[in-house]
């Protein structure tokens, strides 16, 4: 850049240009997004039976730590997303580096494959997944065939084994979604790094953990966040799963099932509608969510 | 070392078939039980049945699918459409102009992501209403076409674009905007199809959105509908699993048309 | 991190301001909003429901007589799936705007107090409006408040022993063994078939509340006392149920099932014996038909405690009219005309969609004494109205789905016997209180 005035302004045109890039993002966002978080904070300090509201300052705060339900709700999303996590996109990122090299074949048909089950309808995987997972469904007759179990496993039926399935069926609908991520990301790792290597005399195993791996490292980043917000928000498999039909009192067999959106949900709709405790909750989980983040941001020494 | 190379094959393919056939099973499930009675399906059959016919026929007499799949078409490619647009300029916006103001923005955003939706659905359909847009397509549109998620996919995939070719973009004296559309989006390309098939996948699928702000029978979406099937004292599976498969196929069509910018990689012009 | 704090709470502050203010402004907007539609009647209403083989089918009938002589009043019946539905009303209700609800809904029988007490002067007083005394007498009591009464009256879920002659006659019972039967008798006829036939008594849910509500009922108490004080801990008729389910389970009678469909699968599929549930199940048993002329009904077997009867409910839903409705005279109009006088077209829905109304005068019609093949001639409908009279009116109060998830959650102690019954209802009664703050 020639003189400083020069400099300077070409910075003030480079700032207009950001902010005209980012401007009807900001101001959707500001409308559909950031106004209802801001009114709901303020719910969160009232109580209420449907309309009949009154304040009620941090009580709703204080009142969690005596909650049961909500410390077991805490508990049960915490386990699954220290599981279940970890497995899905280690599983992920495999399938996307065997997918991603062109001396596989069919690899078109594996991919849509491998992707199709996030876009297999809720309804229709669950109801299938209960199925597999009775007593006497395919999973157990499998299994007692194989002669790899004695006694038919309770999928369903035992909180232990209700978390398991839970984690089977997760695992079964989101790694493809993440593989195509990483799919992605791997075409904007120019191939001659790769070649490169090889000349060099690296591997398969050695250029995915020198290569493959910092190179997706935004994009392990990005999915790692989105899967940490999708577990700690996690509803649809745990309720499906759990309940269906008339009745069923619990989420999962002696609530092994109830996770934190699942109990934001029963506050809302199940129960006497309680709107300002169901958003305190809400907020419990943006905190927990924004703590694992900025570690998953530092561990992976993103810039801020 | 030919054997060995041998096993690797034989592992390797024996792992991608085995995924295979555990992610197709479930539609192949789909498949037969959408031929089969709603009895059959619940007994767990798994082989073709002579339903099929009635299935489709209860589904189109009893519910207008053509106008439901076309709520759902107009929504999902609007969407899609503003959303990569949108969301893609924005994240460029972040990313390629750094301030210290607009870092901040996309932090507020990057944790407004993590607020579970049922916290926010009260607020937002209060919004809905005043802006008139109860009841209209429009008010699923405008709410999904800024998306965070998006916003912060492009920006992580932005950070491995090669700077340097806007440095020389900008010396060859083309504009800012130019060089967004004409030479960013273009190499892209990956990036651009992945974002293209969630954008759709999500609005598709949408469910309790939709729900909330349309109101009447000609609105509804595909979704809606199957929903509502489902939830009967004597759910008709066979007729449920027609409408999933007629939902499903979309998305796997619009997987198909894309996944080829995965094979792709970086195009020419933008290799180093 | 400071500085962004510092933003963060900025923000917050002018957004609740603005929150606030824009509070005061609703009740214009909402005016300005209800001045758009012109001040004559438009005669169209819009009606909310769920189960297109069942409610919504039954409306389109409704709707298609009360057409016949009121042509120009448009009905457009939307057919939303029953969670979904409870949502939206919720999301409508709260929220304070009219212009998305619909003017008549469907509500379940154990929601109609929350609704109604959760959103004061959202509902039409249906009071001398309709003639609640044609109703029965528990149905009414639902949908009562201060001794107004808001809704009309639809479906029973009056319950029934539904069982396989063929297996329990194996196991050495006849119809006339199973009338007004005791739970206790239950278990050992259970055990008997098991031995016989080596099929199970019933297709069970380990986590579903569903028959302890219907065994409650028919002891005419519930989970709140009369003034709607959380009753567990001290609740003979309770701890009897809780009794009962943990002897079901011991006596290795059950077909563990988790679900709606593993549920209706066990007794289509044959493999139990016994349904004890609602009369809308009636639709899934004869799903199967290859088990035609298999299946009975009995009453409902009771809990051994004086004042318990052999009859019960379990679900059932109700209209209720909402009170910004712009059309709520044409809405109640429409419902008195079919859903409170019409008898013809309660005998059509019996016979189309096996619906039993609530509706009294209807029960004396024909189609309430037909023979049904499936249930070997027997005349079910008619034994369902005879019983449904007999169901002991309780007032569920505000809670029910929270005393469920309490009771629920200690369940699992209780079968595997780390607490004995008292000791699990004294926890799940504290949990209770902690969840709604009494």
């Amino acid at each position: 850049m020639a003189g400083g005035t020069n400099k300077k302004s070409f910075i003030n045109v480079q700032n207009r240009y950001g902010w005209f890039f980012v401007s009807i993002a900001i101001v959707l966002l500001g409308v559909f997004l950031l106004y209802p978080i801001f009114h709901s904070l303020y719910l969160s300090t009232t109580s209420s039976k449907g309309i009949v509201q009154k304040f009620v300052g941090i009580t709703n705060y204080t009142r969690l730590f005596k909650d049961q339900m909500f410390l077991i709700a805490l508990k049960n999303t915490f386990i699954f997303f220290i599981i279940q996590v970890p497995i899905m996109l280690l599983l992920g990122l495999v399938l996307a580096s065997i997918l991603n090299n062109k001396s596989v074949k069919f690899r078109g048909v594996f991919r849509t494959a491998i992707f199709l089950p996030a876009v297999t309808s809720l309804v229709a995987y669950t109801v299938l997944f209960k199925m597999m997972f009775g007593l006497d469904g395919f999973i157990n007759t499998m299994l007692l065939n194989l002669h790899i179990i004695r006694e038919p496993i309770p999928w369903l039926l035992d909180p232990f084994w209700a978390k398991v399935t839970v984690i089977i069926a997760l695992t079964w609908r989101w790694t493809g979604y993440n593989m195509v991520f990483y799919l992605s990301g791997m075409q904007n790792i120019p191939d001659d790094l790769y070649e490169a290597a090889e000349i060099d005399g690296a591997n398969k195993i050695q250029q995915f953990f020198y290569i493959t791996i910092p190179m997706l490292k935004p994009i392990i980043v990005f999915t790692s966040i989105m899967s940490t917000i999708g577990t700690l928000q996690l509803f649809d498999e745990p309720m499906n799963l759990s309940q269906g039909g008339v009745t069923g009192s619990t989420t999962g067999p002696g609530n092994s099932l109830l996770t934190l959106s699942v109990y934001i949900y029963n506050l809302c709709f199940k129960f006497m509608p309680n709107f300002g405790y169901a958003a305190t909750v809400s907020y419990v989980i943006v905190f927990i969510v924004a703590m694992l983040a900025i570690v998953q941001f530092k561990l992976a020494g993103d810039k801020k | 070392m030919k054997l060995k190379k041998l096993l690797v094959r034989t592992l390797l393919y024996g792992f991608l078939i085995t995924a295979f056939i555990v992610s197709v099973f479930p539609f192949y499930w789909m498949l037969t039980g959408m031929t089969n009675s709603a009895v059959d399906v619940i007994k767990g059959k798994m082989t073709f049945g002579d339903q099929l016919f009635n299935n489709f026929k209860v589904l189109f007499t009893n519910h207008n699918l053509g106008r439901i799949l076309m709520n759902s078409f107009k929504v999902s490619i609007l969407t899609v459409l503003g959303a990569l647009l949108v969301s893609s300029m924005a994240a460029y916006g972040f990313e390629m102009y750094s301030s210290k103001a607009r870092d901040r923005a996309y932090n507020i955003l990057l944790l407004s992501m993590m607020i579970p939706f049922a916290a926010l659905m009260i607020p937002l359909f209060r919004m809905i209403v005043k802006l008139k847009l109860l009841d209209k397509h429009a008010g699923l549109i405008l709410t999904s076409i800024a998306s965070v998620f998006l916003i912060f996919f492009f920006r992580q995939s932005f950070k491995s674009f090669p700077k340097e070719i806007i440095q020389a973009a900008r010396v060859d004296g083309a504009s800012e905007i130019r060089i967004f559309l004409s030479i960013v989006i273009p190499s892209m390309k990956a990036t651009y199809a992945a974002a293209a098939i969630y954008s759709f996948m999500i609005s598709w699928n949408a469910y309790l959105w939709p729900l909330i702000v349309l109101q009447s029978e000609k609105q509804k979406t595909i979704t809606l509908l199957i929903s509502s099937l489902s939830s009967a004292y004597f759910p008709e599976y066979g007729v449920i699993m027609a409408a999933i498969v007629v939902a499903t196929l979309p998305i796997i069509l619009v997987f198909f048309t894309l996944q080829n910018y995965f094979v792709q990689g970086m195009t020419g012009s933008v290799k180093q | 991190m400071k500085k962004l704090l510092a933003l963060v709470l900025v923000v917050m502050l002018v957004f609740s301001m603005a929150a606030c203010s824009k509070k005061t402004e609703e009740p214009a907007t909402s005016e300005s909003g209800a001045s758009e539609q012109p001040a004559e009647k438009s005669g169209k209403i819009t009606i909310w429901a769920w189960d297109p083989n069942f409610n919504i089918a039954i409306m389109n009938e409704a709707k298609a007589r009360y057409q016949k002589d009121n042509p120009k009043v448009e009905i457009e019946i939307v057919d939303i799936a029953k969670g979904d539905l409870e949502q939206k009303l919720h999301t409508n209700l709260a929220s304070g705007v009219t212009e998305g609800l619909p003017d008549i809904v469907l509500i379940e029988d154990y929601n109609a107090q929350k609704y109604l007490q959760s959103y004061p002067g959202s509902f039409a007083d249906l009071t001398n409006k309709v003639k609640h005394s044609d109703f029965l007498n528990y149905k009414v009591g639902l949908m009562t408040v201060a001794g107004k009464v808001y809704g009309v009256p639809f479906d029973t879920g009056a319950s029934g022993f539904y069982y396989r002659s063929d297996y329990l006659e194996q196991a050495g019972y006849k119809a006339e063994d199973l009338n007004n039967i005791t739970w206790d008798k239950f278990i050992e006829i259970g055990k008997a078939v098991k031995e016989k036939t080596g099929k199970k008594m019933l297709g069970f849910g380990l986590d579903d509340g569903g028959l302890m509500r219907v065994m409650l009922q028919s002891t005419g108490k519930w989970y709140f006392d009369e003034q709607g004080n959380i009753n567990l801990a001290n609740n003979d008729a309770l701890k009897a149920a809780v009794k009962a389910y943990k002897d079901i389970v011991d006596a290795g009678i059950i077909k563990p099932t988790s679900g709606w469909n593993e549920w209706v699968a066990a007794f289509n599929g044959g493999d139990t014996a016994a349904v004890v549930t609602g009369v809308w199940i009636t639709g899934s048993i004869k799903a199967e038909a290859s088990q035609s002329g298999l299946w009975k009904v009995a009453p409902t077997p009771r809990l051994d405690l004086a004042g318990a009867v052999n009859a019960s409910n379990l679900g059932g839903s109700s209209w209720y009219v909402l009170e910004k409705s712009k059309n709520k005279e044409v809405a109640i109009d429409f419902l008195n005309k079919i859903y409170a006088g019409d008898n013809d077209f309660y005998q059509k829905i019996l016979i189309d969609r096996g619906a039993v109304g609530s509706y009294i005068p209807a029960q004396n019609g024909a189609s309430y004494s037909n023979e049904d093949t499936f249930f070997g001639g027997q005349k079910v409908y008619s034994d369902f109205s005879t019983w449904m009279k007999q169901i002991p009116s309780i007032n569920y109060g505000l809670y029910t789905y929270e005393a469920d998830t309490a009771i629920f959650s200690v369940m699992p102690d209780v079968y595997s016997g780390a607490l004995t019954i008292d000791a699990a209802m004294k926890k799940a009664e504290e949990q209770l209180k902690n969840q709604i703050g009494q």
